[in-house]
């Protein structure tokens, strides 16, 4: 068998990528006499090996997918869903605080939220400049004009809602099968807009050649946002609980609440780590191993 | 398997991170170079498909090149994975050996 029939093995997209380079290799390996039958077997298998990898990181990436889309969906649409009722609902002093508590918690988290966005963007920015100005802005042109449509069709949504939430009275609202259809079809705006933008986000950053210090931080700001962004759920249950008097609701706010303290410390701790090691990395000669102790997992 | 795939010493990624520490290298340097410090025989199947994960977690980056050969190099992240494995292994190293009573320290 020809070494480029060898090749049928691998998938197409690691064919173009990486065929002519393991090619080269191959012509190498039998130049210096290597027995062909174990070459050629062990090229078949690592083809063999390559096409279950790319339909498991397919299947990975679909679910991924899914489960940002549907926390999206939850955060925005029980947010969307809640608060005209929130705020228009007329609540006994005994539980104002615990409505003005998770408003509160509410604006945080979304202020939050927005500040950390803000600053990954600002830490980036050097780097996109740069990128631009080498010409890259077509490689990433379709992604972002997808992103911004989606985030426009997501600010119309919001502002027919506010209108819609102003001009008519609770038990308008419950009723109105057209407020309801915008909550669902703003919901799915602000989902793949979040998406669109993600994507744009992750295919700019392929390209971008970030300083030590802003690749150190990203880490860290990931894990603030992610913290913040799910700190919203919570805070829209314990209110939504407060106006209904509901102690389900409450219970349920509460366990969210519960959980989000236990993984977020965690998972800070965890980026703040990596972010250590990986600015350690940036002068090999002053890695400092104790430092690099993971206790058997090197999570990269 | 940790996101950096380093398991064990003989683990084909390991080894080229090892490999690679010292500069860059196209796949067929990196076969002779890991069979002379290692002892171990990586086919061109299994170099590629190590090579393949290493890139893809950003361990390893491929350099430019007019040749078919292309040499890859190792990253920051990628000195960060090996440095941390190899701490580890140390660790495990030391404690093995001296228990053994081979290790004077």
């Amino acid at each position: 068998m020809k070494p480029t029939r060898l090749l049928r093995w691998y998938p197409r997209t690691w064919r173009e990528r990486y065929g002519e380079e393991l090619l080269a290799l191959i012509q190498d390996t039998l130049d210096e006499g290597r027995p062909t039958w174990r070459l050629r077997l062990g090229v078949i298998w690592g083809g063999l090996g390559e096409r279950v990898h790319q339909a498991v990181r397919a299947g990975k990436a679909a679910a991924k997918g899914a489960s940002s889309g549907w926390l999206t969906a939850v955060i925005a649409g029980s947010t969307l869903a809640n608060l005209p009722w929130n705020l228009k609902a007329p609540l006994p002093p005994a539980r104002a605080w615990q409505k003005t508590a998770a408003f509160d918690a509410l604006v945080g988290a979304f202020a939050v939220t927005g500040v950390v966005v803000l600053a990954s963007g600002l830490v980036a920015a050097p780097a996109f400049i740069a990128f631009l100005r080498e010409g890259g802005w077509p490689k990433i042109r379709r992604r972002v004009a997808w992103a911004a449509g989606a985030t426009v069709a997501a600010g119309a949504g919001l502002a027919g809602l506010f209108l819609g939430q102003r001009s008519m009275s609770s038990a308008e609202l419950s009723h109105s099968g057209t407020y309801g259809a915008g909550v669902v079809a703003t919901t799915v705006a602000i989902v793949a807009a979040s998406g669109l933008w993600a994507s744009a986000a992750t295919a700019t950053a392929k390209h971008l050649k970030l300083a030590t210090r802003a690749r150190a931080a990203q880490p860290l700001l990931g894990a603030v946002t992610l913290t913040a962004a799910l700190a919203i759920v919570p805070a829209n249950l314990i209110w939504l609980a407060a106006t209904e008097s509901s102690l389900p609701w409450l219970v349920v706010g509460v366990a969210n609440l519960v959980v989000l303290g236990f993984v977020s410390p965690r998972m800070i701790g965890r980026a703040v780590r990596l972010g250590r090691r990986l600015r350690a990395a940036s002068g090999r000669m002053t890695v400092n191993p104790s430092a690099q102790r993971t206790h058997g997992r090197h999570r990269f | 398997m940790a996101p950096s795939g380093l398991r064990k010493a003989n683990d084909p990624p390991l080894l080229i991170l090892v490999s690679l520490a010292d500069g860059p290298k196209h796949g067929h340097a990196l076969a002779k170079d890991i069979e002379d410090f290692a002892g171990v025989k990586l086919g061109p199947g299994a170099l590629y498909g190590a090579i393949t994960r290493l890139v893809e977690r950003g361990l390893i980056e491929p350099l430019g090149s007019d040749d078919r050969r292309r040499p890859y190099q190792i990253t920051p992240p990628g000195s960060a994975a090996l440095a941390g494995a190899l701490a580890d292994m140390r660790r495990v190293t030391r404690a093995g050996l001296a228990r053994l009573g081979l290790d004077p320290a």
